[in-house]
């Protein structure tokens, strides 16, 4: 079997996101995601991730290129503006 | 000595934040810790309730419901207008402040255990009922009719957070277990509470000291808030309980649960209900200067103000 051709999106935000984003993932059409968590800094201060409450999750997501596009296009309308939130896709070869 | 040492853990985890220590408590530690606490303050409070008649909390129940939800409406106005703040800001501070904190409200049972004061066992219902209807009033404020709540996720935050949901179930296992079906526990429950508190306030103190290096960017109105807020709170909160005929420990409680600061559920619920709201500001207020003041200079202070009113009072 060929690999095949598909992007990675992967999503960084708040901790306390993590059931909403997970129910946009799969309500946009997401066949699954991966979740971990995850610390570290940018324009929303330090997120140490060692208390429940300021942390950060890491959500990977692989898709064809118009999911991606659908999930960063809702992510980015309701809660960019409001929450930390990192989005970045790569090119993947699914093997499986 | 009038500190209660458990308190000095805090300083421990503060002055290891700020000096940039490599300590750090991983997630998974806090984590169980925090429902350690949370189980076994609801036990706690679930046995003395099992040894009271119910109907006897009732009436100062709604008193209790109804003053506590003054702290803030009276928060918000203050904010808004005196501290200029932005709506959404005054309303999630206002929420965090109207909320209770279980740990300060630990410090307070275990200033009460060392002073050998005893107090009304049902005061610990109160950590559940007086976090739900600041959050609401929180959540209305900030809108204000404009824009729309995300009810559903916030209700479901408060209710089922762990926070509400362990206290809650604690609470309905000791109640149901009873004083004598929960002596197998209470080696678990009661006899280390103390120590897990130490090591939970060292975690505090290391959190607070990261929310302290932001403090100057909060402008001494802000700061000025969290150390007087909870000063008025008590004062209500005294008042109160010398109307409702608590004892001299009851008071004390009743007061520190009015003049705490919620650093758990009302930062998610608030998160969740009102984005647009700097978390910065009401964790900063609340973690990094009302959470140590209640648990240094407060509770003295209230506990001072109890006995006044008990040995004046009668």
């Amino acid at each position: 079997m060929t690999a095949k051709s598909m992007i990675l999106l992967t999503i960084i935000s708040e901790a306390m996101l993590e059931a909403i984003l997970a129910d946009e993932i799969m309500q946009l059409g997401a066949k699954g995601y991966t979740v971990t968590d995850a610390r570290g800094r940018g324009t929303h201060g330090v997120r140490r991730g060692n208390w429940t409450a300021g942390g950060n999750v890491r959500f990977d997501v692989v898709g064809d290129a118009e999911l991606c596009a659908r999930i960063v296009a809702r992510l980015k309308e309701v809660y960019e503006r409001d929450y930390g939130l990192l989005m970045y896709t790569s090119p993947v070869e699914l093997q499986n | 000595m009038a500190f209660e040492p458990v308190v000095l853990f805090f300083l421990l985890g503060a002055v290891a934040g700020l000096l940039r220590s490599d300590l750090k408590i991983p997630s998974s530690i806090y984590d169980a810790l925090s429902i350690f606490l949370l189980l076994a303050i609801g036990l706690k409070g679930g046995v003395k309730l099992a040894e009271h008649p119910i109907g006897e909390m009732v009436l100062p129940g709604i008193a209790i419901i109804i003053a506590g939800a003054l702290i803030p409406l009276l928060a918000f106005p203050v904010l808004r207008y005196f501290g200029r703040m932005s709506r959404p800001d005054s309303a999630s501070i206002a929420a965090h402040y109207g909320s209770v904190s279980v740990v300060t409200f630990s410090v307070g049972v275990t200033f009460l255990g060392q002073k050998m004061e005893s107090f009304e066992g049902y005061m610990i219902v109160f950590l559940v009922f007086l976090e739900m209807p600041a959050l609401i009033i929180g959540a209305l404020l900030a809108r204000y009719g404009q824009g729309e709540v995300r009810w559903g996720k916030m209700l479901h935050e408060v209710f089922f957070g762990k926070s509400i949901f362990l206290l809650a179930g604690g609470l309905l296992i000791g109640y149901i277990a009873g004083p004598e079906g929960i002596k197998p526990l209470d080696l678990l429950f009661f006899d280390l509470f103390k120590g897990v508190l130490a090591l939970f306030l060292l975690e505090m103190g290391l959190v607070a000291a990261s929310r302290m290096a932001d403090l100057r960017t909060y402008g001494p109105v802000l700061v000025g808030f969290a150390i007087v807020m909870p000063l008025l709170s008590a004062v209500l909160g005294t008042a109160l309980g010398w109307m409702l005929g608590l004892s001299v420990g009851g008071t004390l409680l009743l007061s520190t649960l009015y003049a705490s600061a919620s650093y758990i559920a009302a930062p998610a619920a608030m998160r969740i209900a009102v984005p647009e709201a700097n978390p910065a500001l009401s964790i900063g207020a609340s973690l990094g200067v009302t959470f140590p003041f209640n648990i240094f200079i407060g509770i003295p202070i209230y506990y001072w103000m109890a006995t006044l009113v008990s040995t004046t009072g009668a």
